[in-house]
């Protein structure tokens, strides 16, 4: 990415972590927007669309996320993406 | 998480010959059975949890791999499986490629940590593009069973 980046922390709340579930609505959201994002976890990085990279970051409930976003609707997806965090994903047991 | 802390050796096919979702894991199951790693009583609830959570999106990630999976009350400890198919599996998945190595997970109701320890490491290894490729090409069990050892033992790059 050598746009600019827009940058947001959000933290996993679900109990769960980011697992398979999980990653297929990030994936979900994210390609309704004309945007490009990462997770990173630490030092390691992840595509906001390549499920497998997303699971690979093994990140567990508590853990900080930053997002790191480049494209016109930047923002609006890390809205979109922050509040779905929040909601723990909407799965039941979070 | 290694591979060998919840991948059952004796349940591990080089040659499944199931050619659609519900086959597969079908297969994959009855082989834990076979193994010893679940109880005959459990195995249609089993595959009838895994194809459930099939429904609510697939576990095919891309690079002709699925990690299909469940929770499940009989198992007191992750079990799991690996498998390979020759022909590859129309799995739905988000690439719409084919499938030809599949890892199954069978989790305790209670125990999140473990399934996201065992996604995670399948997934870290599945980025390096020659354990995936000779996983592909494994001919026998025992082939597949020494890859998953020579990661565990950090000889790819994951």
């Amino acid at each position: 990415m050598d746009q600019a980046k827009t940058t947001r922390t959000v933290v996993v709340t679900n109990r769960a972590g980011l697992h398979l579930r999980a990653a297929l609505q990030i994936f979900q959201l994210v390609r309704e927007f004309s945007v490009e994002i990462e997770l990173v976890v630490d030092r390691q990085r992840a595509k906001a669309t390549d499920m497998l990279q997303i699971v690979a970051l093994g990140a567990s409930q508590g853990t900080e996320v930053t997002l790191e976003a480049a494209g016109p609707e930047a923002d609006a997806a890390l809205d979109a993406l922050a509040s779905l965090f929040a909601a723990g994903f909407h799965e039941e047991d979070s | 998480m290694k591979f060998m802390d919840f991948i059952s050796p004796q349940a591990i096919r080089a040659d499944l010959t199931a050619g659609d979702k519900p086959g597969v894991v079908r297969e994959m199951v009855q082989a834990l059975l076979d193994a010893g790693a679940i109880d005959p009583g459990d195995m249609e609830s089993i595959v009838k949890a895994i194809m459930n959570r099939e429904e609510l999106g697939s576990t095919g990630i891309g690079r002709g791999v699925a990690v299909p999976h469940a929770k499940h009350a009989s198992v007191d400890r992750l079990v799991g499986t690996v498998a390979v198919s020759r022909e590859g599996v129309d799995f739905d998945s988000l690439d719409g490629e084919k499938v030809y190595v599949l890892f199954l997970l069978v989790s305790p109701l209670d125990r999140p940590g473990d399934h996201l320890r065992a996604l995670e490491n399948i997934a870290r290894q599945l980025r390096d593009d020659r354990f995936c490729r000779f996983l592909k090409q494994a001919k026998t069990a025992e082939e597949i069973r020494q890859l998953l050892e020579e990661a565990d033992a950090n000889q790819f790059g994951g």
